[in-house]
């Protein structure tokens, strides 16, 4: 599960009827965007980011909340209460206390949590007379019992109790994202147009199956993608789940050194670990851009194939929000003709792609 | 006795010239250079399956997006099931518009009930199934796409075929790359065998070309 920021602003929870809270919202939106540039607005009030992504790069996750908590400042003048933990239901706990949980953490911090954190009524009563008081009491009941116990609803609560899904069903607000759409659309109206007639008629068949198979297969389930600026076809191609905001990176500005295409069809949300080796079996490096010698062989998941070309390195310095991430990316094409994208980072190697 | 003498039938040609134009546009979903070279009559049809035989990582993940990138640019909404890491750019490259896309990553073992509710909502489904398919399975979808009136491509390996008929097999039977200082193109072998025992036929298609995109050969 992925390991989130949790940012709350609680005075930005209740909207305004003159559309302050949303223009502010998008506002901040557009900041924290800045920062981290898959920040999303979960619903009014509650922002979320991956933690990964900027604290490499501040030099500690500190840092990283230090600065977010600046930009609420400066956008919108107000506090937030920022916490981190995996998944969306426990950074959104972590957020209420304040509370960085460690790495490796976050189990036990959901486990700890009243029963009241998981926000249905109708449980927390029936619970309660079975003597369950926490998460953690709830997650440890079985998944049969809690069936013929509760509703279907409730299983879904229980899989986000027992760690199985990140977000709580309702956690997300599904409309907002519609509506910041629409208020970037005034702002900007030369932007894309909702559809219409026909169209119109598509897009509400297609999402009546999006959300049944929503219901189905959980909040993560379904997902739309995006291409969104910079350099890499890991940083270009965004995947949010279905509904949630689009990301705010235009894909239009100049991104100088852009890897050109064909890019690879499959790309790995999480690189896998790789090596590669010359023709002796050593490992290969990037030096002042070139490198140190032809790749021979990579091992991937403890299979060794054999490499019959590559080109590259083709390095790339970014300004990444603060500090400078220096990374290259190769091309290979293995003996049995697959085409792959490898990059190296801090002199180790990734499959980012497969040209499938 | 009238009842049994057969009713004269049309000549071919005109047959072809009375048959309503529009109604013969919304049964098919078009297709555009190179990829009606590759489908006998030169569109999708609708409520049709057409398998897609790769060997992974030889280019049967680009073949069978292609195929729906003509109508996806055409506003049809389209979805893809069991593609774990898609690449968002590669797949914009080929012309799938990603604003009518829903992409199904990771099913599991729920792929075939997911597809299922696709075909509720989508007209063009693309299935990589990430475990084993009944034939039961197979058969219910193939059935919902007719009845739908919508089109699935299903992607699989040679050693794991669509276990029912399909109205059409796209197999790569060659892949060869064009590197210079970079990856420039591919040239894929596409063995295109039909139904009812049609002799089969070879095509060339480049796929991507230096520009992520299909091409002619």
């Amino acid at each position: 599960m992925e390991r989130l920021v949790a940012i709350l602003v609680p005075d930005l929870t209740v909207e305004t009827p003159d559309g302050a809270t949303l223009r502010r919202s998008l506002e901040l939106l557009d900041a924290l965007g800045v920062l981290c540039p898959f920040t999303e607005i979960v619903r009014l009030g509650l922002y979320a980011l991956p933690a990964r992504a900027p604290r490499r790069v501040f030099g500690g996750e500190s840092a990283v909340l230090e600065a977010l908590a600046a930009t609420v400042r400066e956008t919108v003048g107000l506090e937030a209460r920022i916490g981190v933990a995996d998944g969306l239901f426990a950074a959104e706990a972590a957020a209420h206390a304040g509370r960085v949980v460690a790495p490796g953490g976050s189990d036990d911090f959901r486990r700890a949590l009243p029963l009241t954190a998981l926000g249905r009524a109708d449980l927390t009563a029936t619970a309660h007379r079975l003597g369950v008081r926490t998460v953690g009491a709830f997650a440890d009941l079985a998944p049969g019992r809690v069936a013929e116990r509760f509703s279907r609803a409730v299983g879904v609560v229980h899989r986000v109790a027992r760690g199985e899904l990140g977000e709580l069903p309702g956690q997300r607000d599904a409309s907002l994202a519609r509506r910041l759409a629409r208020l970037r659309e005034v702002d900007r109206p030369d932007e894309q147009r909702g559809f219409f007639g026909q169209r119109a008629a598509g897009e509400a068949r297609a999402r009546a199956a999006a959300l049944a198979l929503r219901r189905r297969l959980g909040p993560e389930g379904v997902v739309v993608a995006a291409v969104v600026g910079g350099r890499t076809p890991e940083d270009r191609g965004s995947l949010r789940p279905w509904d949630a905001p689009p990301p705010p990176r235009d894909p239009g500005a100049p991104w100088p050194g852009q890897l050109r295409p064909p890019t690879p069809v499959t790309v790995l949300g999480r690189p896998a670990p790789i090596e590669l080796r010359d023709g002796e079996g050593g490992s290969l490096e990037v030096r002042r851009g070139l490198l140190s010698a032809a790749p021979a062989t990579i091992v991937t998941g403890g299979i060794t194939r054999r490499v019959v070309w590559h080109a590259g390195p083709w390095p790339s310095v970014e300004r990444w929000w603060v500090a400078p991430r220096r990374r290259a990316h190769v091309q290979l094409v293995l003996e049995g003709g697959e085409a792959l994208l490898v990059r190296v980072e801090s002199g180790r190697w990734w499959l980012v792609g497969v040209y499938d | 006795m009238f009842a049994s003498s057969p009713r004269p039938r049309l000549p071919e040609a005109l047959a072809a010239a009375v048959r309503p134009v529009a109604l013969a546009q919304t049964r098919t979903f078009s297709l555009v250079e190179p990829w009606n070279d590759l489908i006998p009559g030169g569109s999708l049809r609708r409520g049709g399956t057409v398998a897609v035989v790769a060997p992974p990582g030889s280019g049967g993940l680009s073949l069978s997006l292609g195929l729906l990138s003509a109508a996806s640019a055409e506003s049809h909404w389209a979805a893809v099931v069991g593609v774990d890491d898609p690449g968002v750019v590669a797949i914009a490259d080929l012309g799938l518009d990603l604003r009518r896309t829903l992409f199904v990553p990771r099913p599991g073992g729920a792929w075939a009930e997911a597809t299922a509710d696709l075909l509720e909502g989508v007209d063009l489904v693309l299935v990589r199934p990430p475990t084993r398919v009944s034939t039961r399975s197979a058969r219910a979808l193939g059935d919902r796409v007719r009845e739908r009136g919508a089109a699935m491509i299903v992607l699989g390996a040679p050693r794991t075929p669509w276990p029912s008929p399909t109205d059409l097999s796209l197999e790569v039977v060659a892949s060869r790359w064009h590197a210079g200082s970079r990856l420039e193109g591919r040239t894929l072998r596409v063995r295109i065998t039909g139904r009812g025992g049609v002799r089969p036929v070879e095509r060339e298609v480049t796929l991507p070309d230096r520009r992520g995109r299909a091409a002619a050969s």
